[in-house]
């Protein structure tokens, strides 16, 4: 019979051929018993192969990290607050089971990373949930910008850090940059590609440059992280116009149609160096208030050539879809014409918006007839704006207003740098 | 009571081999590089501390000191995963085989489902800080004069980088070994003499030699572990030479009972110079930290893998020459069949003719001797070298002839032509099928081939049969 002992045992396992002895760890597949022998190697057994496994010394209960109830203090640092909310950058790897989990008390998090505490004071650190960022909705970034509106009005914080997984940040970036209105100090995002296991961990200079534009006069929502592959420095970059570009680098997010804000060593004595002059300045006096409303019924839709438009006939009271280059979409030549779709979807009330799938640019309707025949569908085109943040804007604009005509002109106005009207040479990599 | 055994020497080899594949967890060519780097990347690697919460006495050593690491790289042969930039690919199927096969070599037991680990390494050898590790086989064993010898494990992992340049802040490595595939094998600490420790090491050389592994100087690297009573364990590193580690233990052992008598020993790694000394290299580490490599499955060894490793089980040196022996070849034969790696044309070869040696000597010796004096302008094939044998099996030629024969093919000939040369009368074959002809006009040649060969069957080849029906059918 095989019993079922706890996970860090110490156990003696009989099969067939041979007895092992070694520490029993969780196992990620439920056929085999996973093994740690004294060498250091895991090994795994099939259930089915084992006579016998006994337990010859139950785990110890696992040293609680000493909670530390008193964060540190040094008079000299400026207090910074964190709101953890999960990714790889706050999981870490149980040793006595194998698996790779949530950190359970969010001062582990400075266990990993100490040096941010050179930095500045870390005064408060927030876990409100820990979640992947592909599984989060409006829900949870309701809740990250009400908890980040009452670190920023605590006038004993200079300003807050979060960190969250990599996948969707940039969406969490700009749901910020609308839902906190009247922004006084730094809000930034972080992140890390490389677990923080592994001595490479890319968390460290994140956290330390994240630090840096915590405390600095840099007044917007932003995502710090690494500039390139190199360890050096970072680049705190807009929160609306900033999105993951690759899947594994540690410098996976670029600044798109605009420049980074600002160049930051990890060098604690090496000031900022700032990039865009058109940043809003810190306010320590304002506070900060929320616009937190969302309208959920909308979507976001990649346009693919020879795409049939049935979607449309879905109640959505918003959609944006990623055209082509300059924002084109299906008309009278192709398989499918989208035209009398989108103008019965736009009559019944439903606002389209179009955004470019070449990420980098500015649609532009006027150049080709298939897109003066579109634009007089009353399409909304959105310029330069990122398809992520034009979809986190419909929601908060629809759950304003569904006059059209209002939609169309809060869509249109720059709120929070969104659109960037000069577009340089640079802006491209 | 052996002298050794009176002062109770422990001593126990390792020995890491690069695998000839690609590399281990990604598709790059295991190839070193000797020109300029096409780009630099700048990393910084910190202690991480444990569990508990407390970090690796060396790892913090080396952490502290807030180094940089420069890692060499060129865009043809260095990717993403030797810059910490992509997670490892699966495990490179072709050197899992061949660890496989090494262990059965060895004796072991495969073990059918293990864990890649990581291997805390943070001197800046890996980029990721960390070496990637799976036990493969355990509770092997060889045999030895003075009795067995057990192998406790068998791992595949991977090289480290290679060091460039070091400075006090910073060091330089070089990303093409970073990678690639190498076995680790450990004996037990069995080893009861320096002869032994030795025989051992040349043994486990002969089998790894007998796989795919790569050849020559950095390819392989030997590391001792001796200790004797009353003295704490030592581990010599990088001992090139096998011939070279029994006069490295002597030593050793000498100057561990200096040690001992003036109560000074401590664990060290030492590293092993060209004259069989040692010299010290830093205190002895605990045991490496190692934790599973999240970014990938279990690995699981099918039976498939392993029973087709089995049928295909490379021959050690020792055992061929043994076979070879046994068949009455003569050993400056055997010795250039092993050496020039023909076994397998030999084999092929062996059923067609019974005088073993002039086989040999058609396919490794006569070749040589011919080509020092004259460039060849045909190429050796083993259909020219069976067109030979099947000759004098025919009688069209004598053993005698052969390597005139040869010669002649190597100098430009035709094989036909190099064999009518020697030919001293008008073969029976060619008379029986103009009598053939004469009888069946107008078959095709197909037909009259197999009318020959159904007559003569295996006493003639079906190349001369072809060659004289062409010659002969208008």
């Amino acid at each position: 019979m095989v019993t079922k002992p706890q996970p860090g045992s110490i156990v003696k396992i009989k099969t067939q051929k041979e007895t092992l002895q070694g520490t029993l760890l969780e196992s990620p597949d439920s056929k085999v018993i996973l093994l740690k022998l004294s060498s250091g190697y895991n090994i795994g057994i099939k259930k089915k192969d084992i006579k016998q496994i006994k337990t010859i010394k139950k785990p110890e209960k696992q040293n609680e990290i000493k909670q530390i109830n008193k964060l540190e203090k040094k008079q000299e640092l400026k207090n910074i607050a964190l709101i953890v909310v999960g990714g790889t950058i706050s999981s870490k790897l149980d040793s006595t089971t194998g698996a790779v989990k949530w950190l359970t008390n969010p001062n582990e998090l400075l266990k990993f990373y100490p040096e941010i505490k050179d930095i500045s004071n870390i005064t408060k650190i927030e876990m409100p949930f820990m979640i992947a960022s592909e599984n989060m909705s409006y829900k949870h970034w309701k809740k990250i910008a009400k908890i980040t509106q009452k670190l920023l009005n605590n006038t004993g914080i200079a300003g807050v850090i979060i960190t969250a997984g990599t996948d969707f940040l940039h969406y969490i970036s700009a749901a910020l940059s609308f839902f906190l209105k009247n922004l006084n100090k730094p809000v930034v995002l972080t992140y890390s590609q490389r677990s923080s296991d592994r001595a490479s961990s890319d968390a460290r200079l994140n956290l330390i440059c994240s630090a840096k534009v915590a405390i600095s006069n840099i007044s917007e929502v932003m995502l710090v992280g690494h500039s390139s592959i190199n360890d050096d420095f970072c680049y705190a970059m807009l929160g609306t116009k900033v999105r993951k570009m690759h899947t594994s680098r540690r410098d996976a997010f670029k600044p798109i149609n605009t420049k980074p804000i600002a160049k930051i060593w990890a060098d604690k004595n090496k000031p900022i160096k700032i990039l865009a002059n058109n940043y809003r300045k810190r306010d320590n006096n304002k506070k900060v208030k929320l616009n937190i409303k969302f309208n959920e019924n909308i979507a976001l839709i990649k346009y693919y050539p020879g795409q049939k438009p049935d979607f449309l006939n879905n109640k959505y009271d918003g959609i944006i879809l990623e055209g082509s280059g300059l924002g084109h979409l299906a008309t009278k030549e192709a398989k499918y014409n989208w035209l009398p779709k989108l103008k019965k979807a736009i009559k019944s009330g439903t606002i389209i918006c179009v955004t470019s799938q070449t990420i980098f640019g500015r649609v532009d309707p006027i150049v080709y007839s298939p897109g003066r025949q579109l634009a007089k569908t009353g399409v909304i085109h959105l310029g330069d704006m990122l398809s992520e943040t034009a979809y986190i804007k419909l929601g908060w604009t629809l759950a304003q207003t569904k006059d059209p005509k209002k939609v169309k002109e809060i869509m249109l106005k720059n709120i929070s740098k969104e659109f960037n009207p000069k577009l340089g040479i640079e802006f491209i990599n | 009571m052996t002298e050794y055994s009176k002062i109770g020497l422990k001593s126990g080899i390792e020995i890491h081999q690069q695998l000839d594949t690609h590399k281990l967890f990604c598709n790059c060519p295991s190839i070193l590089r000797t020109e300029e780097p096409d780009f630099i990347v700048k990393r910084k690697l910190h202690a991480v501390a444990g569990e508990s919460g407390e970090i690796d006495i060396a790892a913090e050593h080396e952490a502290k000191i807030d180094k940089i690491f420069n890692y060499q790289g060129y865009n043809n042969t260095t990717c993403l995963v030797e810059l910490d930039e992509e997670p490892p690919h699966e495990i490179n199927q072709e050197a899992l085989k061949i660890v496989v096969q090494i262990s059965l070599l060895l004796n072991a037991e495969i073990l059918t489902i293990s864990q890649i680990m990581r291997k805390t390494v943070i001197d800046g050898s890996n980029t990721s800080g960390f070496q990637r590790t799976v036990l493969i086989a355990k509770n092997g064993w060889i045999e030895t004069e003075q009795g067995r010898v057990g192998i406790d494990s068998i791992a595949l992992e991977e090289d480290a980088a290679k060091i460039v340049s070091k400075q006090e802040n910073t060091a330089t490595f070089r990303l093409d070994r970073l990678g690639i595939p190498l076995v680790e094998i450990a004996t037990s600490p069995d080893i009861k003499s320096p002869k032994q420790a030795r025989e051992v090491a040349l043994h486990i050389g002969e089998i790894l030699r007998a796989c795919k592994v790569k050849r020559g100087i950095g390819t392989i690297r030997q590391d001792v572990n001796i200790s004797i009573s009353g003295s704490k364990r030592i581990e010599i590193k990088g001992v090139q030479d096998p011939r070279l580690i029994r006069k490295t233990i002597i030593t050793e052992i000498q100057r561990q009972k200096q040690l001992v008598k003036n109560k000074q020993s401590r664990a060290e790694v030492r590293k092993a110079e060209q004259n069989g000394t040692t010299t010290f290299l830093r205190p002895l580490p605990g045991i490496a930290r190692m934790y599973p490599e999240t970014d990938l499955p279990l690995l699981k060894i099918p039976k498939k893998l392993i029973d087709e490793a089995k049928r295909n089980l490379p021959k050690l040196k020792s055992e061929k020459r043994e076979k070879l022996r046994g068949i009455g070849l003569n050993e400056e034969l055997i010795k250039l069949i092993l050496k020039k790696d023909k076994l397998n044309d030999f084999e092929e070869l062996s059923p067609i003719y019974k005088n073993k040696n002039l086989i040999a000597k058609l396919l490794v010796l006569w070749p040589q001797e011919i080509i020092k004096k004259t460039k060849p302008k045909n190429p050796l094939t083993l259909d020219i070298i069976e067109t030979i044998l099947q000759a004098i099996n025919n009688n069209k030629i004598t053993e005698n002839n052969a390597k005139q024969v040869l010669r002649e093919y190597l100098q430009g000939k035709s094989i036909t032509e190099s064999l009518k040369k020697q030919k001293t009368n008008i073969s029976k074959l060619e008379q029986e099928i103009e009598q053939l002809i004469k009888n069946k006009p107008d078959l095709s040649i197909k037909a009259y081939m197999g009318l020959i060969m159904q007559k003569y069957k295996t006493q003639v080849s079906g190349k001369e049969v072809m060659d004289t029906l062409k010659k002969l059918v208008k």
